[in-house]
């Protein structure tokens, strides 16, 4: 049966762990070997969506595992301009390729490619819904800075509503053991109450705050969003709470030495450059996890031996 | 039921009797009867308000048909689970049962959030679960939103 990856929600904590450890798997095997793991597959990476670090990191990925890569980064060139449908668009490409990574605009067309396609597919991003890869290289990330994830403080910071990063990211720490959550995010853009219901059941401390200050004294890990313009149906909006978050030197004066600072990116003012130096900063390193992450991930799911 | 609510509703030979509606609820079922071609030419009776002992007020309707297609059933069974369905045969209940609410929904619904995929593709089909039972909500298998009942009811398929 092929394997897909298309939301956090269909992994287990064992699912879940199982990808950290194929994360530690592709760091202890040597490029040399790596290269044949996936050596004559194809990668079908269609994007619908802008994206640097997603689209490049799977990119790099595949070719580092010995595989290629077919597909495109804008679907203004492709007969998706033409109106052609997404399952045909589908069932084209996978007649080209080992397994396909896809980014759409709209929810759910992730799961919509992966119930028309035969070969697997990977979700690099589906809305506002979910970006499940992104969510396993954050995993990533902390299991790589901290030993662990179990136990660990952790504020997410800034658009709490509309970051899909954020939503999946929540649901996946919320299933280790002893995870303590701060939200801090203006009113207007608070984590929404299905994102925290649908989280039910795990064992989880969430503590509200519009404070970056209490939080920054109070976390082991502080995890920045940038507020997406491009998310807000109303630009009045986007022009009240845009810069309401921005990380500086001053503001990390009171942080404890251990505290890591991550981000998705790209970032806009959130981040003063100036902290990008500082031992607080770990969000180049993340996006550079990205990568080692989904090397694990497509050797996975198309069956290479690591 | 006194003999006088008997009197109200007049008993069927052959067909179904949908008990123990909640009150309000019977308009919707009828909405829905409409919606299904099928019940068109069926005979109707139908009862409102009256009172009940297990919940308090209730409706009741009468259905003189042969079968109650399966979509209306399901259907049904989403907009007001709980309902009580007797099957008559010459004026006498031949089998009774209780509509549960569907764990999964198959096709059924449309989903509310626009930007869902399922909105913009076509011929594709859509999937809920049943993600909770109190209040009841649906969780949509594509764009993963959760949907209480009522956001719902207005996107049935017929």
């Amino acid at each position: 049966m092929k394997r897909d990856l298309i939301s956090i929600e269909d992994l287990s904590e064992k699912h879940l762990r199982d990808y950290l450890e194929l994360g530690k798997r592709v760091e202890g095997t040597s490029p040399e070997v790596c290269r044949k793991v996936l050596a004559g597959r194809i990668l079908g990476v269609l994007f619908y969506e802008p994206s640097t670090r997603t689209r490049l990191s799977f990119e790099a990925a595949m070719l580092r595992m010995g595989g290629q890569v077919i597909g495109f980064s804008e679907a203004l060139n492709t007969s998706v301009a033409k109106g052609e449908s997404l399952a045909d668009t589908i069932h084209t490409v996978e007649q080209y390729c080992d397994a396909i990574v896809i980014r759409h605009p709209r929810e759910g067309a992730a799961r919509l490619a992966a119930e028309v396609s035969r070969v697997p597919v990977i979700n690099a991003g589906d809305g506002a819904n979910q970006h499940p890869t992104q969510t396993l290289l954050d995993l990533y990330t902390l299991q790589n800075l901290f030993g662990r994830v179990d136990g660990l403080r952790i504020a997410l910071v800034g658009d709490l509503k509309y970051s899909r990063t954020v939503h999946s990211l929540f649901h996946a720490l919320a299933r280790f053991k002893d995870v303590r959550f701060r939200f801090v995010s203006p009113e207007t853009l608070k984590m929404p109450e299905y994102v925290i219901e649908a989280s039910e059941g795990a064992t989880t401390e969430v503590i509200e705050t519009t404070s970056l200050e209490e939080a920054i004294s109070d976390s082991d890990v502080v995890y920045m969003t940038r507020i997406q313009r491009e998310r807000f149906p109303d630009p009045v909006e986007y022009e009240k709470v845009k810069d309401a978050y921005r990380l500086d030197r001053a503001a990390l004066q009171n942080a404890p030495a251990h505290l890591k600072v991550l981000h998705p990116l790209p970032r806009v003012n959130e981040i003063a450059t100036e902290v990008d130096s500082t031992p607080h900063a770990a969000y180049f390193p993340q996006a550079g996890y990205g990568m080692t992450m989904r090397q694990g991930i497509l050797a996975h799911l198309l069956g290479g031996k690591l | 039921m006194s003999p006088e609510q008997i009197l109200l509703i007049p008993k069927i030979e052959n067909g179904f009797v949908l008990d123990h509606i909640p009150a309000g609820s019977g308009v919707k079922i009828l909405n829905l009867i409409r919606g299904h071609q099928e019940l068109n030419d069926a005979v109707l009776s139908v009862g409102l308000n009256y009172t009940s002992r297990r919940l308090g007020r209730k409706d009741l309707i009468k259905i003189q048909s042969r079968e109650l297609p399966q979509r209306f059933l399901q259907h049904l069974s989403l907009v007001v689970p709980g309902v009580t369905i007797k099957r008559v045969e010459k004026f006498a209940i031949a089998q009774k049962i209780v509509l549960e609410p569907p764990e999964l929904v198959d096709n059924l619904l449309s989903c509310p959030n626009p930007g869902c995929i399922t909105n913009h593709e076509r011929c594709v089909t859509t999937c809920f679960h049943l993600v909770r039972r109190e209040p009841m909500k649906f969780r949509c298998n594509h764009c993963e939103r959760w949907f209480a009942m009522t956001e719902l009811e207005n996107r049935l398929k017929l």
